[in-house]
């Protein structure tokens, strides 16, 4: 089972750092056999590979500002998400608006933040994992057949 | 009017390059041309409203693109922006045959002296394009 | 040989074959009217040199298979009207160059040998083109695994277990490497070609391609000679990653003997069914 997970792309403030730790951290550590990282930049200028799985996939979307940049986007070209997340809504509005920040400035009191996000990106992970599996389920009782999904690894190149 | 200079990365999550050009535009518009070049978030100005696009539409742009799939200078024209220099991370690792940068998620020593040469890089172009002015 | 020509050394310092092509770009200058254009120099201002590049007939000398001349002019963007390749030269004559940067008897020798042949010949010789006409576009059957494409030609290639291809056409054969070995690799930054004239066993190497993951080495499907390289991926070596079996093709070769290379090659199905396996051992191995 794979779950395309859409960072924005963080250029503007904190939160857009965060989002993207955040997002890496859950390829790299919490669900790496589970977690795709959709490449916005690449997503928004057509990457076929990108859009065709958020097309086929669930996908979840993190933005690190009220922008939503992510979110917007993969509705448009995907039109749907499973789940999405603000970062201003787990580490505070306006801590999220301070300005953008280097790894290598990086503090413990963000690298906290970072995990704390993450946190919050596998809870909404493991409820469209349970989603899925139960509309899955309902498949097979139907058609007898069982429906096609991703396996593998994340997308880190 | 700000006369700024837009310098654009491509933000790229997937691979190495994508980070490291991140960094290099970070270092560009805060430390080395705090004054004369700021950035844009991508995703913003693609998907944004029309004040997002008022951002860079008809804007002096340097991109910085992690890769070959030129993502930030293909969102950039199509939001408006007109680009006067695009530059790849890939090529700086043409005059570092065999480094190793470290990951999407953290760079090595190496990565951070690319980014630097990188920014050095930019840098130069930011002025070279404002005293065109 | 056109007598004006400019000429575009490498004038490395790290080997002595950008020494001898040095050398050779002097004694070139010293019989001829030719002009010689600074490499280091035209890197950083091509302004005092653009106008001799584009004006007169332009020889790249290259020292290495680094190619450091060859891959300048086509970031200057120049049209090359003849190469030669110091290494290539030496090994073609049987002379071993010297370790020492300083040139002994031996490789000055070479390089009036090599200035020589050159001021001899009545034009300039062409780069080895491609000889034979070749599709542009193909169909393909994809494997998808996550958000990857994983193309593979239906028809007319064949493969060896190294993940290379061939197409044959007639007497001459393209080769290349399929989309794992691109996918795998991720972003290839460096192409180093076979030498022109090469012969290559079958299973013998005939270039190689490297990202920031790996070195690859291109196996050859096919025994032959090599007549034609993709020069074009010296400086958009991408070209593999964007097609690795269209623009992306890395070298043409005039068949030894293909009905029996083909018995130790595998067709689409044989392929197909490999590259997927290894696909999904890959993701698994990677949890």
């Amino acid at each position: 089972m794979k779950i395309g997970v859409v960072s924005c792309s963080g250029e503007d403030c904190l939160g857009g750092t965060i989002s993207r730790l955040a997002t890496r951290k859950m390829l790299d550590e919490i669900r790496p056999d589970e977690t795709v990282t959709i490449c916005l930049p690449l997503y928004l200028a057509g990457g076929e590979e990108e859009r065709g799985f958020a097309q086929n996939f669930p996908t979840i979307t993190v933005d690190g500002c009220s922008k939503q940049c992510a979110k917007r986007a993969t509705e448009k070209y995907s039109g749907k998400v499973s789940a999405a997340l603000d970062i201003a809504d787990v580490i505070g509005k306006e801590t999220a608006e301070e300005c953008s920040l280097s790894t290598r400035d990086m503090t413990e009191k963000h690298r906290e933040m970072v995990n704390k996000v993450a946190k919050e990106i596998s809870k909404k992970f493991d409820a469209v994992v349970m989603d899925y599996n139960k509309r899955v389920l309902a498949g097979i009782e139907k058609s007898g057949k069982e429906p096609e999904g991703g396996c593998g690894c994340g997308c880190s190149k | 009017m700000s006369r700024k200079v837009k310098v654009i990365p491509c933000s790229g999550i997937g691979k190495v390059y994508g980070l490291m050009a991140r960094e290099s535009v970070l270092k560009t518009v805060k430390d080395l041309c705090p004054g004369e070049s700021d950035t844009v978030c991508l995703a913003y100005i693609v998907t944004g409203d029309k004040e997002a696009r008022e951002m860079i539409a008809g804007k002096d742009c340097i991109t910085l693109d992690g890769c070959p799939a030129l993502c930030s200078k293909k969102n950039a024209e199509l939001a408006g922006g007109i680009v006067r220099e695009s530059l790849r991370v890939v090529d700086a690792f043409r005059r570092h045959k065999g480094a190793k940068p470290g990951t999407p998620t953290e760079l090595t020593e190496e990565g951070w002296q690319i980014v630097d040469e990188i920014a050095g890089e930019i840098a130069g172009k930011v002025n070279k394009l404002n005293s065109e002015g | 040989m056109d007598k004006s020509l400019a000429i575009l050394p490498c004038n490395g310092l790290d080997k002595c074959a950008g020494c001898i092509a040095r050398e050779v770009a002097l004694e070139l200058t010293e019989k001829s009217a030719g002009e010689i254009i600074c490499p280091v120099f035209y890197r950083v201002a091509d302004a005092k040199y653009n106008k001799l590049a584009q004006e007169k007939p332009l020889l790249v000398i290259d020292g290495c298979q680094t190619r450091c001349a060859s891959r300048l002019a086509a970031e200057k963007g120049l049209k090359v009207a003849r190469k030669v390749n110091i290494t290539e030269e030496a090994k073609n004559r049987g002379v071993v160059i010297s370790d020492a940067l300083r040139l002994g008897k031996k490789e000055l020798e070479l390089a009036e040998a090599v200035a020589a042949e050159l001021l001899k010949e009545p034009e300039a010789e062409k780069m080895a083109e491609s000889k034979v006409t070749f599709p542009e576009h193909f169909d393909y059957e994809i494997y998808k695994k996550d958000k990857f494409i994983f193309r593979v030609p239906r028809e007319a290639f064949y493969f060896n277990e190294n993940d290379c291809w061939v197409y044959v056409s007639g007497n001459m054969a393209r080769v290349g490497v399929t989309d794992y070995v691109q996918q795998s690799l991720s972003d290839i930054m460096f192409f180093t070609p076979p030498a022109i004239g090469a012969e290559v066993d079958q299973f013998g190497e005939v270039g190689t391609i490297e990202s920031g993951k790996a070195v690859f080495e291109v196996i050859s499907p096919i025994s032959g000679k090599v007549t034609a390289v993709n020069e074009g991926l010296v400086s958009a070596p991408e070209w593999i990653n964007q097609n690795p079996y269209e623009k992306g093709w890395i070298a043409e070769l005039e068949l030894t003997d293909f009905t029996s290379d083909k018995e130790l090659l595998l067709d689409f199905e044989g392929y197909f069914k490999i590259m997927k396996r290894k696909v999904d051992e890959f993701h698994v191995k990677k949890s």
